[in-house]
């Protein structure tokens, strides 16, 4: 799971009203090389959660995003980079997901998150 | 919204003390699953329906309804999925052919893409590089074929999400194969309960997945959730035929047709175009569309009949397993549905408003 998918996802249990960002527990992540579009970053950047990938990269052990960022930062290369790495290459392969309001653990098993609620959830 | 539905009840989950009229109509708005008996032939998730319905409430009921459907769901697919994959590649819907033509085998994989193609222009999906869909949401992806496609046409970031870990497994090997896993991604998750906060996608397809849903009101109301403002709803999804005004309900041998259908399928209980439509309209969806594809998608229940009964095919079957053999055994059933205008292919499209 790439934290650009992690950016989107959220806990839906009846009556949570605060389910995003879900938090990491990693067992196991991979780096993956994928292909760096500066144009992708820079149309992608405003629907990013930028506090969200900051923790959760920093759970899979990156910490080289600001802490704040704006779309004047586009501009620069070396920040791109960072970006591009954090949001597509660090993958999370076995872990779980957690709502941070209700505790509700969400299995991430070969990198598919299982995000099925039980009966009694909905 | 109480009489908005005159509908088929799922005999695949039927109740096990028939309920009053009244009982009925309360219970018609939500569509719900029901647990029940078995029919003339028990088989094992049958019996333990019957035995978790021993002592149940109604409520816990409909719970326990949806938790067997689910399953049954999942493990359909997860049994099902490389057989038909094998066969028919990586696409689990209708082909689009043109009327009264005999179809080749391969024919077959073109009038899926071509499927693809006609329910985009039919919903009138922006194709100029500003206003072509960014974010997709292939709800009921299978093994991603969909997903994979619209990413690929767009350029887009599609989710895909479905039941089955099997499935979703595949499309993520799938994705990774083609050099797509940058693009696409999926996760098991139950279409009732998207994991997606709101507004989050441009273009909300659901091919053939509508069927599966027990309570189609939630379903369509997921989907204008997770839809931006200006996004485009996409459903293609088999309906019975729309009922005339005089009628409450399909005739008793129509009913009996697609309780056969659900059984083997894992559907629930279907509804009209026309209901869908009602729905649509009640969440102030705009630009809404409908249109009866049966006629082009006739060719296709007889090949995929043809191809099952090929040596390649009744091996696979024979190892695949009991619920797919089923599966296989109910098509005919089909194509009677489409002969008799019980059953009807539909596309439904509307967009979310700005």
């Amino acid at each position: 799971m790439r934290l650009l998918t992690h950016n989107m996802l959220s806990c839906n249990i009846k009556g949570v009203t605060n389910g995003f960002p879900l938090r990491l527990e990693v067992e196991k992540f991979v780096e993956k090389e994928v292909d760096f579009s500066a144009e992708f970053l820079r149309n992608i950047f405003p629907k990013i959660e930028w506090k969200a990938l900051v923790d959760a990269s920093r759970s899979m052990g990156y910490s080289q995003l600001p802490d704040e960022a704006d779309s004047s930062m586009l501009d620069s290369d070396d920040f791109l980079k960072k970006f591009h790495h954090a949001l597509l290459e660090l993958h999370l392969e076995e872990g779980v997901l957690i709502c941070p309001e209700t505790g509700r653990r969400f299995p991430v098993n070969k990198g598919i998150p299982n995000m099925l609620l039980h009966e009694d959830e909905v | 919204m109480n009489t908005l539905f005159r509908t088929t009840e799922s005999p695949f989950l039927q109740y096990l003390n028939q309920p009053s009229t009244s009982d009925r109509r309360r219970r018609i708005s939500s569509l719900p699953v029901r647990i029940g008996l078995g029919r003339s032939t028990r088989t094992g998730l049958a019996k333990t329906t019957t035995r978790m319905m021993a002592s149940s409430s109604s409520a816990a009921t409909e719970t326990v309804g949806r938790e067997v459907l689910k399953k049954g769901i999942a493990d359909f697919y997860d049994e099902s999925s490389g057989i038909w994959e094998d066969i028919w590649g990586d696409h689990m819907h209708h082909g689009f052919y043109n009327p009264d033509v005999q179809a080749s085998i391969s024919d077959h994989r073109s009038a899926q893409i071509r499927m693809i193609e006609e329910s985009l222009s039919f919903a009138g999906v922006p194709e100029d590089s500003l206003k072509k869909p960014k974010s997709i949401v292939d709800v009921g992806c299978g093994i991603g074929g969909s997903s994979r496609y619209l990413a690929r046409k767009y350029g887009a970031q599609c989710q895909g999400i479905t039941l089955s870990p099997v499935q979703a497994q595949r499309a993520q090997a799938l994705a990774a194969a083609q050099g797509l896993a940058d693009k696409v991604s999926f996760q098991v998750a139950d279409a009732l309960q998207q994991p997606f906060p709101d507004g989050q996608f441009d273009l909300v397809w659901s091919m053939e997945s509508g069927e599966h849903m027990p309570d189609k009101k939630k379903f369509v109301s997921e989907l204008a959730r997770v839809a931006a403002p200006g996004a485009t709803i996409i459903m293609v999804t088999w309906c019975h035929r729309d009922l005339s005004p005089s009628e409450d309900s399909l005739k008793p041998e129509e009913e009996k047709l697609l309780n056969k259908i659900c059984d083997a399928y894992y559907l629930p209980a279907w509804c009209s175009a026309a209901d869908y439509v009602k729905l649509l309209q009640s969440l102030s969806l705009q630009d809404i569309k409908a249109a009866d594809w049966s006629q082009y998608v006739a060719p296709f229940w007889p090949a995929v009949i043809r191809s099952a009964l090929t040596w390649k095919g009744l091996t696979s079957l024979l190892r695949s397993g009991w619920k797919t053999m089923k599966g296989a055994l109910a098509m005919p059933l089909m194509i009677e549905g489409y002969q008799k205008d019980l059953i009807k292919f539909a596309i439904i499209t509307c967009r979310k408003p700005k």
